[in-house]
């Protein structure tokens, strides 16, 4: 007794009465993970159809029979239900779900009721981010919203080392060159898409490009996908918005969270290289088909098997020497939480770790591999000043350290990816780097003796935000100060270094190749960037009745200042109002005059619009009465005429409205050839530079089933883009420059998203799956091509080219030559001698050439399948998701060796080969060859584009998993804590593509991306 | 006290507000500062013409240098004189072999950046706006002068119009006709679907400009102020020597009676005129008579010393040793890239000391050792030393060694010379470095007074019926600088009494030999119409083997090119026809 008691008051300081267990009664608190009391939770007694609610201090008390059992449930929490034991006080824990679906749901600048959202919003919330193990929030999204599609691109951050100069304008160091939001993004490794477009970040309702938010410190992400919902944004509102919003002090006791993880990354993809003997094999057949005279005797290539002579015949695989399976990755955070009437404040402090993939020497005293660390921190204290005041101050801080070797990943995994294995032993016998005349620079010395360099990222940013209601005025009336001040820079720091390599000669010294370069010590700033923003807002909101109205007007303005860029301020001066009638019948309208400082001065605003209608049918009395199974069933539409200012997406755009001069390339003259410099015409003017434009349209249902057990969502977009920058197809070399970029292009994005979702339970058996289905389909509707006599050579009307999946365009392969018969006397490219072995093409125009004329669409034609589909359960403490994530009607061409080999290189080093390399063609394998003949001098044939080397780029992953146990609250409470939870989860567990040998999403020479095995413990006080 | 308090409250949210709304109309930079006008670069008030002469040095750097200009290759390694040795098939290569077509050209000085028509839109805006700009200064008498003269502005907008006739020059004699856009400039909705101009037009236009500006530019020889500042300028030399070049092109059989399609005025003339030879002629001669140029007595001293007296128009280029390294042979103690293989076609057509040809009875010439490298042996031209590394040849303080399995031909390196020849030319007195290549000037000699000779030479040999004593003379001098032996009957090998057509192998080989590697063999084979004989051929080199002390020379065959008759002209690049309905393509393409 004199534990539960201590317990309670642990739990909650407003139980500190024990209540007396009566027979026949239940008694008992409902309370949350944190062990806070939870009013209104709903509890009735199964069997029985009374249903009773816990009071505001969380407690129950109702009558029910010893042993029956007792089932609760509150929104957002799994139902649980236990055996009613009337001889003491129950303490009846819930825990939180997964999926939620809460009725208000943020928008931008706000929130809403979620029925009277009305256009296309997916969200997910802190517990579906929080089982991605992973360096950004980014990783958790792909396969979980409607509508948001994604790739990675690289499985690391990416580096920035030069220094900023007066040269670097945007365009020159736009980091995030694909959104205008030109803020760098710290998210370089994973494309996000939605709809065809480059969402907006807007993290708190201010547009900021972070991604390294801690997951656990977010409350909710939603993709808002029309045209309506992003009306707000005006000159920037066709753009999707990513709307983040953090957590923040929420009335009740302290909670404090701790988390903590560490896993293993594996690296997948990786191609697997040809062992010195079989490379040297494939060498001598190449350099024979080429006509020369073969480079190895049998003597090499068993001394290359043999490894009898390493120094002199090496076999270095050089992924097993410098690569490792076993890096780490580790986070740590904590948060608080809490508040009262007066103040409510939240802190959450995150640290994070990631290793690369790259071994380092045990003698060399710094790290030397990649390595990311984080500290994030957010602060968050609103503070009800008066009854009519709120003042809410959100402070938040990072700082990132990234590590590389000196001598730079990217190059590093591309030199090892070229490098052959019998290339140069790592080390001599004297254990000098070896080398030779042509390979200066040893891997292991890139690798591990070249020193590092490193990012320093630093953030700040500061939210002042006031809130005065006044009502005393109009009632319902309020208004909105908001202001923001964020400071970002990055630093870098240069140690790298250079190594000689040694050679040994026939007489035992060693030859020297390459230039060393002592450590640099070189600091520099890469990029800074301030941002201001402040806006104003009414708001009103009132009820006449049955009659909703609601009202906001709003002036914005934001000014950005990157590097050497004049600040360039976007304004707004916008007005929305809302009306439903009895929440049965919606309309919403906004209107926004929008403009940016970059445009030609008169004609930098714009008006843009939108307008949604909405009806639920589910509050008309034919369903109500008669389909009482309906829940709720809206149907909604939305229109807009968006912009996107996109001048700032491009460099040669800065300014470029007049003519201006700069300077040009230095010209070597007189006797001592001093360069004087020389003056240029910029890029030629466009003084008719505008914003492009958009017109969204939107429909969609939502659908609630069941006792909200089944959720259906549709929606049906259409979104038409005009005045697209683009080079006019046009261009005439006699103007003697290069054209402007010019608001040409049209293109047409249409598709259909759909998310259904099952929940229910079985007794203290939740389970839930829920899964979405992207079709989406683009049109390049006009693009003021060159038109040329052959219809297959346009490429208007066909797929846009986006980052996701751009058309493919080629030659048609008709497979590989396989007599000289054929190969003599079929059209061919002009200047080339095709032989038996090489890949035939088809001539589409029967010239009896094959040139850029016989080039047409050949791949990614159709509209792409993104979908995902999680799928989970909680029972008595333990919990298990899945996420299935995957892409259909996607090709891809790969390029390069280790897919394709267009046979060995020469022209400067032997480039590596790969185990595929058995694949070519030879007169003895002339009908399985799966590559063309090994040559050369074949590679101005074999190396084209064309559909032999388009894959199925197909693929579905079992992206995310995690099972978790949270420990039983009869035993937490003895440890004074009010949960504890440990867990295991992993990244990319598995991969089902269409295509065998490499990742089907991230291919070399990128950093590859990993596989990842997590395990953690969350405490909560 | 709470009252109080609320009026507080409500002063700040005031201020907030005046504050946010005030936002942004603050006056700062309102266009960038760097970003400066077309008022800055030609300064009404900028009596230095600062940046106005910095707008000039960007027409002047569309001048080409022609280093490894075509992919890593010279041009002429895509005539009969040399191969590139690249693995896969190399730029120059699809040149010759006819693997081209008007979608994918080689050479594209119409549209590949930075072309022609970027250097002539620069120099009509310079040209249109130097006007405004006081520069101080004047030449007078083609010497620079504080007081009196031409003003210098008036100058350089000489020079630009020179160098706009010489991009001109450098498209016609490639795609014949091209459009003359005059001064114009234009802007994004300009109409630019500009028809081309007879090739009659364009010659005229060229030598008009040359004639109009010859007097108001600096002349040769340059005050020694002048020689170290402005050394790459447009002379007076210079413009008269283009104007003989454009001439000398016009008058041409491929221009001048053999228009590859007769009736057609962009691919030449319509008629044969013999006059053109005599204006060519003429040109020539108003150069010679200039009277400040000379033959430079080294050879070899052309490319390398800066401002000697044959320069006539250079492309400066700066002091490297980039030339050796890109074409320098392999396997010696420096390596090179080996990147240009000259034939053994141009190998044989050097002639002997004595300036008879290798294959004259009596010559001398021994199969056994072609290039004369030991005492014994009756020597070469030297130019073929200066020109050529072959098998014995010094370099880098040692032999070269391009037989089978030799240092510099070991065969067991992919990248090494294709024909046992590598390029000499424009590299530095590299015979004796050891550790490293010293650098040089390595400036590209667009016109030197040899071409003037020979072109004098070859334009008069066509006006008269016989060659005259003039014609001899030239060649004789030409033949003198190179170091070959006047011999007893005092005529550098060079028989008396030739017939009209005789005398004009004999020209037409001298500017093989005297010229290689220098972007004229490419345009003369063409221009004389002789390419479809000499590049409907097999382009041999030799494989020396070495048994022993003793070296067997035996011919191999390198590379078979094809040509017809409508590569004699560039075809116009595909997308200018099709997006120009004015435009009219090359015959054949």
């Amino acid at each position: 007794m004199l534990l539960i008691a201590k317990t309670a008051s642990a739990a909650s300081d407003t139980t500190m009465v024990k209540r007396t267990a009566k027979p026949g009664w239940a008694i008992g608190v409902v309370l949350d993970e944190y062990s806070q009391p939870l009013p209104g939770a709903d509890i009735w007694v199964k069997g029985k159809d009374a249903k009773y609610k816990s009071d505001p201090k969380g407690e129950f008390e109702l009558e029910a029979a010893e042993g029956s059992t007792l089932a609760v449930s509150y929104t957002n929490h799994y139902l649980k239900e236990v055996k009613v034991r009337s001889d003491r006080e129950m303490m009846i824990k819930l825990d939180d779900s997964y999926l939620k679906s809460p009725e208000s749901i943020n928008v931008l600048y706000g929130t809403s009721k979620k029925s009277a959202v009305l256009g296309s919003v997916a969200s997910i919330f802190t517990n579906q981010l929080t089982t991605t193990p992973a360096s950004l929030y980014s990783y958790a999204l792909p396969g979980q919203m409607a509508g948001l599609a994604t790739r990675q691109l690289t499985g690391f951050t990416s580096f920035s080392s030069g220094g900023l100069t007066t040269l670097s304008i945007i365009g020159l160091r736009l980091v995030n060159a694909s959104s205008n939001n030109n803020t760098v993004s710290d998210n370089q490794e994973m494309n996000v898409n939605v709809r065809g477009q480059t969402p907006i970040t807007i993290i708190d309702d201010v547009q900021r490009e972070i991604a390294s938010l801690d997951p656990e410190s977010i409350e909710s992400i939603s993709v808002l996908k029309d045209g309506l919902s992003t009306m707000l944004l005006g000159i920037n509102s066709s753009r999707p918005v990513l709307l983040i919003t953090t957590k923040k002090g929420e009335r009740g006791k302290t909670r404090i969270s701790f988390k903590a993880s560490t896993g293993i990354q594996q690296s997948l993809g990786m191609p697997t290289p040809l062992s010195a003997y079989q490379y040297a094999y494939y060498l001598n057949e190449t350099l024979t088909s080429d006509g020369k005279p073969p480079l190895y005797t049998s003597a090499d290539f068993n001394a290359f098997k043999n490894h009898t002579d390493p120094i002199g015949h090496p076999d270095v695989n050089w992924y097993n020497e410098l690569l490792t399976d076993r890096a780490p990755i580790s986070s740590y955070n904590l948060n608080v939480n809490g508040g009262n009437d007066i103040a409510k404040y939240t802190v959450s402090l995150g640290y994070f770790d990631q290793s690369g993939i790259f071994k380092t020497a045990s003698e060399v005293p710094y790290n030397t591999n990649n390595d990311l660390s984080r500290y994030v921190l957010n602060s968050d204290v609103g503070v009800q000043v008066t009854k009519d005041l709120n003042v809410d101050l959100q402070l938040f801080g990072r700082v990132q350290t990234t590590n590389q070797p000196g001598s730079d990943y990217k190059s590093l995994l591309n030199n090892i990816f070229n490098t052959p294995n019998l290339a140069y032993p790592m080390r001599n016998n004297n254990g000098t780097f070896g080398g030779s005349v042509r390979y200066t620079n040893n891997l292991l010395a890139q690798a591990q003796y070249s020193g590092y360099s490193q990012n320093n990222l630093d953030d700040i940013l500061a939210n002042l935000d006031l809130n005065y209601k006044l009502d005393k005025v109009v009632k319902g009336l309020s208004a909105k100060v908001k202001s923001n001040l964020s400071y970002q820079s990055i630093l870098s720091l240069d140690r790298s270094l250079q190594n000689v390599v040694y050679q040994p000669k026939t007489d035992g010294t060693y030859q020297v190749f390459g230039t060393p370069i002592a450590q640099n010590n070189a600091f520099n700033t890469t990029f800074t960037s301030r941002q201001s923003f402040a806006q104003f807002s009414l708001n009103y909101n009132r009820s006449f009745g049955k009659h909703n109205i609601g009202a906001i007007a709003l002036y914005d303005s934001k000014s950005y200042t990157t590097n050497y860029d004049l600040a360039e301020t976007v304004t707004n001066y916008a007005a929305r109002g809302t009306y439903n009638y009895d929440e049965k019948y919606f309309a919403e309208v906004a209107i926004n005059r929008s403009g940016d400082n970059r445009y030609p001065p008169d004609h930098q605003f714009g008006t843009f619009y939108a307008a949604g209608l909405g009806w639920e049918l589910a509050k008309e009395n034919f369903i109500k009465d008669n389909l009482k199974w309906i829940n709720s069933w809206k149907i909604r539409g939305s229109y807009a005429q968006t912009g996107s200012a996109n001048i700032s997406s491009q460099g040669s755009l800065y300014y470029s409205y007049v003519q201006t001069y700069g300077g040009g390339p230095t010209y070597p003259v007189g006797t001592t050839y001093n360069a004087p410099s020389t003056e240029i015409a910029n890029a030629l003017a466009n003084p008719f530079i505008k914003w492009e434009q958009g017109e969204k349209i939107d429909v969609g249902t939502d659908l609630s089933l069941f006792n909200n057990h089944i959720q259906f969502t549709a929606d049906y977009y259409h979104d038409l883009y005009r005045g697209l920058l683009g080079l006019r197809g046009n261009t005439i070399a006699l103007l003697g420059t290069s054209y402007a970029i010019e608001n040409i292009g049209r293109n047409l994005f249409e598709g259909g998203e759909f998310t259904a979702t099952y929940k229910n339970n079985v007794k203290n058996f939740n389970y839930f799956i829920t899964g979405n289905f992207n079709v989406s389909a683009s049109k390049v509707v006009y693009k003021d091509e060159l038109m040329t006599p052959y219809p297959w050579n346009a490429t208007t009307g066909l797929p846009v080219n986006s980052f996701i999946n751009g058309p493919i365009y080629g030659y048609t392969a008709l497979g590989l030559y396989q007599t000289a018969a054929d190969a003599a006397t079929s059209a061919h490219i002009p200047g080339y001698t095709p032989q038996p072995g090489d890949i035939k093409y088809k001539d589409l125009n029967g010239d009896g050439i094959i040139d850029q004329f016989d080039r047409s669409t050949i791949g990614n034609t159709r509209p792409l399948l993104y979908y995902g589909l999680t799928a989970g359960f909680n029972y008595k403490g333990f919990n298990a998701s899945v996420l299935l994530q995957g892409v259909s009607n996607r090709q891809i061409t790969t390029l390069n060796n280790a897919v394709d080999n267009m046979g060995l290189s020469f022209s400067t080093n032997n480039v590596q080969s790969y185990e595929n390399t058995s694949g070519r063609w030879t007169p003895e394998t002339a009908s399985i060859a799966t590559l063309p003949r090994l040559a050369v001098s074949g590679s101005n044939n074999n190396s084209q584009l064309s559909t032999f080397y388009v894959k199925n780029g197909n693929y579905m992953r079992i992206k995310n998993a995690e099972l978790g146990y949270t420990l039983p609250y009869s035993v937490t409470k003895r440890l004074r804590l009010s949960g504890i939870k440990v867990f295991v989860n992993g990244e990319n567990l598995y991969t089902f593509s269409g295509f065998k040998g490499l990742d089907p999403e991230v291919t070399p020479t990128a950093y590859p991306i990993q596989r990842v095995f997590n395990a953690g413990i969350s405490v909560k006080l | 006290m709470m009252k109080r308090m609320k009026n507080n409250i409500t002063k700040i949210l005031v201020l907030i507000v005046i504050c946010a709304a005030g936002y942004g109309c603050k006056k700062s930079e309102q266009f960038p500062v760097d970003k400066i006008s077309i008022f800055y670069v030609f300064n009404p008030k900028d009596s230095a013409g600062t940046t106005a002469q910095a707008y000039l040095n960007n027409v002047y750097n569309t001048v080409k240098n022609g280093h490894n200009r075509v992919g890593s290759d010279y041009l002429d390694a895509a005539s009969d004189d040399a191969v590139s040795r690249s693995l896969s098939t190399a730029p120059v290569t699809l040149l010759s072999t006819a693997g081209y077509t008007s979608a994918s050209t080689i050479d594209n000085v119409w549209e590949d950046s930075p072309n022609y028509w970027s250097g002539i839109r620069a120099a009509n805006e310079f040209i249109n706006n130097i006007g405004v700009v006081p520069v101080k200064g004047f030449v007078l008498n083609g010497v620079s002068n504080p007081t009196s003269g031409v003003p210098n502005n008036e100058v350089w907008k000489s020079e630009a119009r020179v160098l706009r006739a010489w991009f001109y020059f450098e498209m016609v004699r490639r795609y014949g006709g091209v459009p003359l856009l005059g001064d114009n400039v234009y802007s994004l909705n300009d109409n630019v679907a500009i028809p081309r101009s007879s090739f009659a037009d364009c010659i005229k236009y060229i030598v008009s400009e040359c004639d109009a500006v010859k007097d108001k530019l600096l002349a040769f020889p340059l005050s020694t102020a002048d020689q170290n500042s402005s050394n790459y300028r447009i002379t007076k030399g210079a413009a008269m020597t283009l104007k003989a070049r454009a001439l000398l092109y016009a008058a041409s059989p491929l221009f001048n009676g053999g228009n590859i399609d007769a009736n057609n005025p962009l691919t030449g003339y319509t008629d044969f005129n013999a006059d053109r030879w005599l204006q060519a002629a003429n040109a020539a001669q108003d150069v010679i008579n200039l009277g400040t140029y000379q033959l430079n007595p080294d050879y070899k001293d052309i490319f390398l010393t800066q401002n000697n007296i044959e320069r006539i128009w250079i492309r400066p280029v700066g002091i490297n040793n980039t030339i050796e390294g890109n074409n320098g042979p392999i396997g010696a103690s420096v390596s090179g890239n080996a990147n240009t293989s000259p034939t053994q076609e141009l190998v044989n057509s050097f002639p002997m000391l004595t300036g008879v040809n290798i294959n004259s009875a009596g010559s001398g010439y021994s199969t056994s050792d072609p290039y004369g490298t030991t005492v014994a042996t009756a020597k070469r031209d030297p130019r073929l030393t200066f020109n050529i590394l072959y098998n014995g040849a010094q370099w880098l303080n040692t032999t070269i060694q391009t037989y089978e399995g030799g240092a510099n031909k070991p065969n067991v390196n992919a990248i090494q010379t294709v024909t046992g020849y590598y390029m000499r030319k424009f590299m530095g007195l590299q015979e004796t470095a050891t550790s490293s290549y010293n650098t040089h000037s390595a400036d590209w000699v667009i016109f030197r007074y040899a071409e003037i000779l020979l072109s004098f030479a070859e334009a008069r040999n066509e006006v008269e019926s016989a060659p005259q004593a003039d014609v001899y003379t030239q060649l004789y001098a030409i033949r003198k600088r190179a170091g070959i032996t006047a011999g007893a009957a005092n005529n550098y090998g060079i028989p008396a009494g030739l017939t009209k057509d005789q005398m004009r192998a004999v020209i037409q080989n001298e500017w093989r030999i005297e010229f290689p590697f220098e972007e004229h063999r490419f345009f003369d084979i063409r221009r004389w119409k002789i390419a479809k004989t000499v590049m409907n051929a097999t382009h041999t080199g030799v494989s020396i083997v070495k048994t022993g002390s003793t070296l067997t020379y035996n011919p191999i065959n390198v590379l078979t090119t094809t040509f017809a008759d409508k590569q004699y002209l560039y075809p116009v690049p595909y997308n200018e026809v099709a997006k120009n309905p004015s435009m009219k393509q090359n015959p054949g393409w």
